[in-house]
């Protein structure tokens, strides 16, 4: 069951340009995070442009992880893919993380809408591995996406910040 | 309210959520439902049926029937009770759609061919059943689109989640209904009867033991104050018309009902006698004027829910405790989806409000649960929320301009026949 929201093909074309690498653009003006929104008048899913960080953005950063996450708004739903950058045991991976966040203390409208939108976007951006549902505090802490990403036996640090 | 708070396309959608103990309806967009009332009816099966108030229309086979609050309180010689649900799924479709058509006539008070309607249904309804209610719903009621929506999934958005599992406690059924990415995992449902009526039949017990008689509201007249513990004094109201047994246990029930919102509390860890006896105790009295101070029965009570092994009279049984409920019910799901679930378990349904429901709910599963899981309980703190979580949901769903595209509409129906219901909704 869906809402029958529909993605905007700005969505699709950032989810392009996260995923794909192109040769000869500049890896600094790469995104790191693409953060999503439902439109003003509901109809469709849109990129949250202000929310969104680029490589360049993050390079300075001491904690990259906490960066990340406060871009995602404390009251309301909101959409995101994450370039996330960790190593496990191997090498060093670079995975893509759907994250959906529905916060709580979100107003109950804005749950049922994102919550009910989601199977939709999700099906607009095929090849996601990980998907990472944040709730409350407890959700941002960086143990919870390392678990997704396969649990701290595996994975030895996210965003050069051991685990 | 207003009717701009959930703005959106104005569709005029009504949203009817349908259970064995309460139904609600109302437009989609607002917030609570217009209408909450009994599920539960009065028909009077003799033919003539004098000119009565409150009385509903006749329908085919003859019945009449009184429905609502205010209507079904009334004593009435040879009117039983009925229920047009059975587990949660229409099993008396004439007396459902009385109800149906109450609700147009008392409460919408508009035309059924003018609005889509949104319905909820149980997780476990079967395919013959859905298909009959989309057939009454184009054919009968002439409506012009329709949706049936699982109560689970409508729950489990509204708290904005797509992936959980939801535990609905109400007043047949305790349900554990596992949620995944919006649809319901059929072979992971796992139903057990200790629910609200049996908490309802533990206290019936109990007040038999206690030699106290439930007199229900309409039987009293006049009633003096007595002493705390002392018999009540009450004269009972003459010319009372010969009620039936269903009816008055009904009534009785009610009565039940507020005792157990008031002073029943789930304990917060096992039952322990020595605890149970320094509970501190609370004052209750029956409409009868008969009151007492109730200690222990508070918490013993409400155990059997938790702990069905030493409830009297159900020695023997294999009923599942609440806890077990929602531990079974992952367990027969797929192992990679288990995390989701048991991240967020959603608590809804009238008997959770019982006071210390989901602390004692937490304490179980934090000790059942796998150690290396996340556990994570979530309840509406707000009674509304948890009694009306699917209403709500539902309203929020129809009331939004994109959902015009998941419709069944009139059209679809004329052309694709009942069996659209299995391809629309899911």
């Amino acid at each position: 069951m869906a809402s029958g929201v529909a993605i905007s093909d700005d969505v699709i074309a950032h989810y392009e340009l996260i995923r794909v690498r192109l040769q000869g653009t500049d890896e600094k003006e790469r995104f790191k995070l693409v953060v999503m929104r439902l439109s003003d008048d509901l109809k469709n899913i849109i990129v949250d442009e202000k929310n969104c960080l680029k490589v360049k953005d993050v390079e300075n950063e001491k904690d990259v992880f906490k960066k990340i996450i406060s871009m995602l708004p404390p009251k309301e739903c909101r959409y995101a893919l994450y370039d996330c950058k960790y190593t496990n045991k191997e090498s060093v991976k670079e995975d893509l993380v759907f994250i959906f966040s529905a916060p709580d203390d979100a107003p109950m409208r804005s749950k049922m809408l994102y919550a009910s939108s989601k199977n939709a976007l999700k099906a607009k951006l095929p090849g996601m591995k990980f998907e990472w549902q944040i709730n409350d505090n407890a959700d941002k802490d960086a143990s919870s996406l390392v678990e997704k990403l396969g649990g701290s036996k595996i994975v030895t640090s996210l965003e050069g910040k051991p685990v | 309210m207003s009717g701009g708070v959930y703005g959106g396309d104005e569709v005029g959608a009504l949203v009817f959520d349908i259970g064995s103990f309460s139904t609600r309806a109302g437009y989609a967009g607002e917030d609570c439902p217009k209408a909450d009332f009994p599920t539960t009816i009065g028909v009077n099966a003799e033919e003539e049926g004098p000119a009565d108030m409150g009385v509903e229309q006749e329908s085919n086979s003859g019945r009449s029937y009184y429905i609502d609050t205010t209507a079904l309180h009334v004593p009435r010689a040879g009117v039983e009770l009925i229920s047009p649900l059975k587990n949660g799924m229409i099993e008396d479709w004439d007396a459902f759609q009385a109800i149906i058509d109450h609700i147009y006539s008392k409460h919408i008070k508009s035309e059924p061919a003018l609005h889509p309607v949104l319905m909820s249904e149980a997780p476990w309804n079967s395919r013959a059943k859905r298909e009959k209610l989309t057939e009454l719903i184009f054919e009968h009621y002439n409506i012009p689109a329709f949706f049936l929506c699982k109560t689970a999934v409508l729950t489990a958005f509204a708290n904005g989640r797509a992936t959980g599992l939801v535990l609905d406690s109400g007043a047949t059924h305790t349900t554990a209904i596992p949620v995944h990415d919006g649809y319901v995992l059929q072979q992971g449902i796992v139903k057990s009867p200790l629910a609200g009526d049996f908490i309802s039949m533990q206290c019936r017990e109990l007040f038999q033991e206690m030699n106290i008689d439930t007199v229900p509201s309409y039987m009293i007249a006049s009633k003096e104050p007595v002493r705390e513990g002392a018999p009540a004094m009450w004269t009972k109201k003459d010319k009372l018309p010969p009620v039936s047994k269903s009816w008055h246990t009904f009534m009785c029930n009610e009565v039940i009902q507020d005792f157990q919102a008031s002073v029943l509390q789930v304990s917060d860890s096992p039952y322990d006698e020595q605890v149970a006896a320094q509970m501190p105790t609370v004052h209750y009295e029956m409409p009868s004027g008969y009151s007492t101070d109730f200690g222990a029965e508070r918490l013993r009570i409400p155990e059997g829910l938790f702990d069905p092994s030493n409830v009297k009279g159900l020695s023997g049984n294999t009923m599942l405790g609440v806890g077990h409920v929602v531990t079974t019910s992952i367990g027969m799901c797929d192992i990679d989806i288990r995390p989701g679930l048991y991240g967020s378990v959603i608590v809804t349904g009238g008997n959770t409000l019982l006071q210390g429901f989901t602390e004692r709910l937490n304490r179980e599963l934090s000790q059942k649960a796998p150690p290396s899981m996340r556990l994570k309980l979530i309840a509406c703190n707000s009674s509304i929320e948890r009694r009306f979580s699917s209403w709500i949901g539902g309203s929020i769903l129809a009331s939004l301009g994109t959902f015009q595209q998941m419709w069944i509409s009139k059209q679809e129906y004329d052309e694709g026949g009942k069996q659209s219901v299995e391809r629309k909704c899911p």
